[in-house]
């Protein structure tokens, strides 16, 4: 195929782009007259908003079915031509060390899934919404996730023939522990009504803080010699920019279309806001201690993709509509210097019980993590690691024993501590029909206080393992009924991916793996 | 990127995912399968729909139509994302070509009045037919159970935008490159007692929550109009010296041949259940019966509008007529 | 890596910056060139395998500035294969530009 567009001989015949994408997609409303419009279109009226005007709805892209199909296809030959060659040439040979992987296996057990749940409920939107344009506009996005799933699946497929922890990604995404951070976020979005749903995965997920979540990441791919994930990676993103005009195209939409709209979208900011930037917190994680080869740290891409571009650029614009920044904004910016290095601290314990292996960070990684964080890891996190080195030395490395308390509405272990008090760990209490519910932070409790009813609902991994539900009253019951294969979970140091690492790659790579070696779980 | 020729042989630890092992053995699958299979969540969910508390986010009981097992049914096409888009491009391409063809030699301004009329009044506006079967093609993306069924369910909406944009394509050629045709269109969409029926059966279709009914009631309208405008009238157009309309006609029979494989193989499936399949082939009759029947009544007064158009010698009525009982032959297991 | 933070990128330009993130590739090379000339107060950065081209207030694409560079005909639809993320609003996708700028 050539991308080439036609001679533009016949260009005054033609209808410009934004004529033709009119008259192709724009025409296409309905007016019913044979059942009743709030039959056609049930969902729209129950949330609050009100819409005046479909038609006022602006898509910039204009892509019209041809030129979708012309350029989406042109992407995915590319891309697969890279995952092929990746393949054939035993490229997983090159990354720069299998833990790099770990990574990766979050990745396929934790975001893959979303995409599939995108798919389904943009549909949703396609049906629901009364205007053709978004209508058009989420159907694209809907098959355009499941592309997303789908390259994910297929550049990680070849990894897991080789690698462990990421084999059985469907069953653990429903029922492993960590797994229900996003896979609760999710379907809080998807239990929603059209608007809401808009607002959380469209504006929040995807224009507030998709670019911290993928970029980095991607750039941590290429950077530790994963060519297919940074290929998917960026060939993803370029869909996302389309998803993410879906996004802010949808909220200025809504807050033009009616005032009593503002109140109801500043709300769903305040609380999408901070249910994905709590998600965010594995992605955190991933880049301070998950790449061997570091990028950029969490404070500096929180900085540079939120601060910076989205408060400094993308709240000013929303002012404009009596928009503020999200609530609880502030708690997050104090947290950036502390968020990875708990979250991790935290996995790292809890990894027995999990689809991918952890390890204590070297001298060389642990000086990275001083010089990135020099306000606060030598003073509250250094300290932990110098120990627990020592623990490994003696032959004990450090798993926790128990299960930790869940946060009921983020579903991430109560490890995070005050907002400005490093030392203080967060413990919020709300009583709802006299019951008692634990939230880890400022943020999720407000959060559960607007819906008790909804959040109380909630399937906490660790609550149903106490009741029973999920296999058996010992960790090996629990990692069976998690469908947990040996070498999935635990130290990544003498783990079966480890030892396969150190034997294909010969000599070199043994000398560099030495240091460490001895710590063996 | 550096790059050295690994010659060692790594043994695999495993030639796919263990959901897929489970149901065809461990060794390596098709893209289709791993990009499918067992993909959806179905359990724990966390929260009920605030839209329908009643079901799950995810549920099976959106239809009466059933499968024991959701991946029973499999697109014979095994279109994932990148196959599919990759065949519309090439499906697009070729419309363009054909357009650019009609468009140089002039021949939808050589068509003679009567096939211009049908056009303009009756094959044009189905656009809007067109835009009706993406709305029902989503609702069963989204209340589909199972990803085989939702996929295809999503590119077949996606499907039915780019036929609405074929037809409003040559809108725009036979209104000389404006847009004036297509405005035309939506009027005798809105107002030609020749399509209130279709446009009654369309919006009731929307509304129908099954999305497995419905699927049967786009279903039985598309067998009547697929057949009588782009194989009974391409015919007639051979025939008559009306190239321009075969020249379009073509690419939408092409797809409804396409799509019929994913739609006849879920049949299938229905049918083939061990535990379900006599119950899903009872409500294959009952439904797919009363479907064709609400269709035919349906796309009655449009067909019997081309005989007005084109002479009563083109028999649209009695096409129509004929496929109606065939189909629903298919559906009862009765015969014609 | 970056050695501007948000502070000092906020405090020194009244005006809000855009941007847009391209990956660098062989045939992304002419459009990111195209983008440096018709913007002539942009910046960049570049991370491994992405450009992140910022500028205040508004970032221009040309269709014929692209043209020149590539030296065949390229369509605006053609961006969607370079670009991987923007900030900003994209104001106007048309048959001769690309605009992203803030609205407000």
């Amino acid at each position: 195929m050539t991308l080439a567009p036609e001679k533009k001989s016949k260009k005054t015949k033609k209808l410009s782009m934004k004529a033709r994408y009119e008259a192709l997609t724009r025409g296409l409303d309905w007016e019913p007259s044979y059942v009743a419009k709030d039959e056609m279109f049930p969902h729209l009226d129950y949330e609050g908003i009100k819409i005046h005007d479909w038609a006022a709805w602006e898509d910039p892209f204009r892509l019209t079915i041809d030129s979708y199909c012309k350029y989406q296809a042109e992407k995915d030959k590319r891309l697969y031509a890279v995952l092929d060659g990746f393949a054939q040439g035993q490229g997983h040979l090159s990354l720069t060390d299998a833990s790099y992987l770990n990574a990766m296996k979050v990745f396929i057990q934790g975001v893959t899934p979303l995409e599939y749940g995108a798919h389904r409920h943009f549909a949703y939107l396609a049906r629901h919404f009364a205007g053709p344009g978004p209508r058009f506009a989420a159907l694209c996005q809907s098959i355009d996730e499941i592309r997303h799933m789908q390259t994910e699946i297929h550049t990680l497929s070849n990894y897991n023939k080789y690698y462990s922890g990421m084999h059985n990604w469907p069953e653990n995404f429903d029922r492993v522990w960590y797994l229900s951070v996003p896979k609760s976020f999710f379907e809080d979005a998807l239990s929603c009504g059209p608007f809401e749903f808009l607002i959380a995965v469209g504006f929040s997920f995807e224009y507030l803080l998709t670019n911290l979540l993928f970029v980095p990441f991607m750039s941590g791919a290429s950077f530790n010699g994963d060519l297919p994930t940074m290929t998917f990676g960026f060939s993803a993103q370029s869909d996302e920019s389309r998803h993410m005009t879906l996004g802010l195209e949808a909220i200025k939409f809504l807050l033009e279309q009616d005032e009593a709209n503002v109140e109801i979208v500043q709300g769903w900011i305040d609380k999408w806001f901070w249910r994905s930037y709590r998600v965010t917190a594995l992605v955190a994680q991933m880049l301070d201690y998950m790449l061997p080869r570091k990028v950029m740290s969490w404070k500096e891409s929180f900085e540079l993709y939120f601060e910076e571009q989205m408060l400094g650029g993308l709240f000013e614009d929303l002012a404009f509509y009596g928009i503020k920044p999200p609530r609880h904004v502030e708690d997050a910016i104090k947290e950036k210097e502390l968020l990875s290095h708990q979250v991790y601290w935290t996995l790292y314990q809890f990894s027995f019980a999990a689809g991918f292996t952890t390890t204590a960070p070297t001298d060389e990684h642990l000086d990275w993590l001083s010089q990135a964080y020099p306000d606060t890891f030598d003073k509250y996190y250094r300290p932990l690691w110098e120990k627990e080195k020592k623990n490994i030395e003696n032959g004990g490395r450090h798993f926790a024993r128990g299960l930790p308390q869940l946060c009921q509405v983020c579903q991430v272990p109560m490890l995070f501590t005050e907002p400005g008090e490093p030392s203080v760990l967060a413990q919020h209490e709300s009583e709802f029909e006299g019951e008692i519910y634990h939230t880890c932070s400022n943020g999720c409790q407000w959060i559960f206080d607007r819906e008790p009813e909804k959040y109380r609902q909630a399937w906490l991994p660790v609550h149903q393992i106490l009741q029973g539900n999920c296999g058996g009253p010992t960790v090996p019951d629990v990692l069976e009924w998690y469908g947990l294969q040996d070498g999935d979970a635990g130290e990544y140091i003498g783990s079966r991916d480890h030892k396969n690492w150190v034997a294909w790659q010969g000599e070199a790579a043994a000398d560099t793996a030495a240091p460490t070696e001895k710590a063996g779980a | 990127m550096q790059y050295e020729l690994k010659t060692q042989v790594i043994e695999p630890q495993r030639h796919t995912f263990t959901h897929i092992a489970k149901r065809y053995g461990d060794k390596p699958a098709s893209r289709y399968l791993e990009g499918t299979i067992d993909v959806q969540a179905k359990e724990h969910f966390h929260y009920r729909p605030t839209w329908d508390p009643t079901r799950e986010i995810f549920d099976d009981s959106y239809s009466i139509f059933r499968l024991t097992d959701a991946y029973s049914f499999l697109d014979p096409r095994q279109f994932y994302y990148a196959p599919y888009v990759t065949a519309r491009a090439a499906h697009h391409e070729a419309f363009a070509t054909s357009l650019k063809y009609i468009e140089d030699r002039g021949l939808l301004e050589r068509l003679s009045d009567g096939w211009k009329g049908v056009l303009t009044e009756l094959v044009i506006p189905l656009r809007h037919l067109e835009s009706a079967g993406q709305l029902i093609l989503c609702n069963m993306a989204r209340f589909g159970w199972g990803a085989s069924i939702t996929q295809a369910a999503a590119y077949s909406g996606f499907d039915r935008v780019g036929n609405a944009q074929v037809l409003s394509r040559a809108g725009i050629a036979l209104g000389g490159g404006t847009a004036d045709l297509l405005t035309e269109a939506k009027q005798h969409w809105m107002d030609d007692a020749a399509l209130q029926p279709l446009r009654k059966f369309a919006e009731e279709t929307i509304v129908e929550a099954d999305w497995g009914v419905a699927l049967l009631q786009l279903d039985a309208v598309d067998h009547l109009l697929y057949d009588l405008l782009y194989q009974h009238l391409d015919d007639e157009a051979v025939n008559n010296g009306a190239p321009a309309y075969s020249l379009i006609s073509q690419h939408m029979s092409s797809w409804f041949d396409d799509n019929r494989k994913w739609i006849d193989a879920l049949y299938k499936a229905w049918r083939a259940d061990p535990e379900l399949g006599e119950t899903n082939a009872a409500m294959l009759a009952e439904h797919g019966g009363a479907a064709v029947d609400a269709a035919l009544a349906a796309v009655t007064p449009f067909a019997a509008r081309i005989d007005e158009l084109l002479g009563a010698e083109v028999n649209a009525v009695d096409r129509i007529t004929t496929k109606a009982a065939e189909v629903r032959a298919a559906y009862t297991g009765e015969q014609a | 890596m970056s050695e501007q933070t948000a502070a000092d990128q906020t405090q020194t330009k009244a005006v809000r910056d855009v941007g847009v993130v391209i990956q660098e590739s062989e045939s992304n090379r002419p459009v990111i060139e195209a983008i440096e000339q018709d913007n002539p107060e942009c910046t960049t950065m570049h991370t491994p395998g992405l450009v992140r081209i910022t500028a205040p207030g508004r970032i221009v694409i040309n269709q014929e500035t692209v043209e020149e560079k590539v030296g065949r005909e390229w369509e605006t639809h053609e961006f969607q294969m370079a670009i991987v993320s923007y900030f900003g609003n994209i104001q106007e996708w048309d048959d001769d530009e690309i605009v992203i700028a803030w609205d407000h």
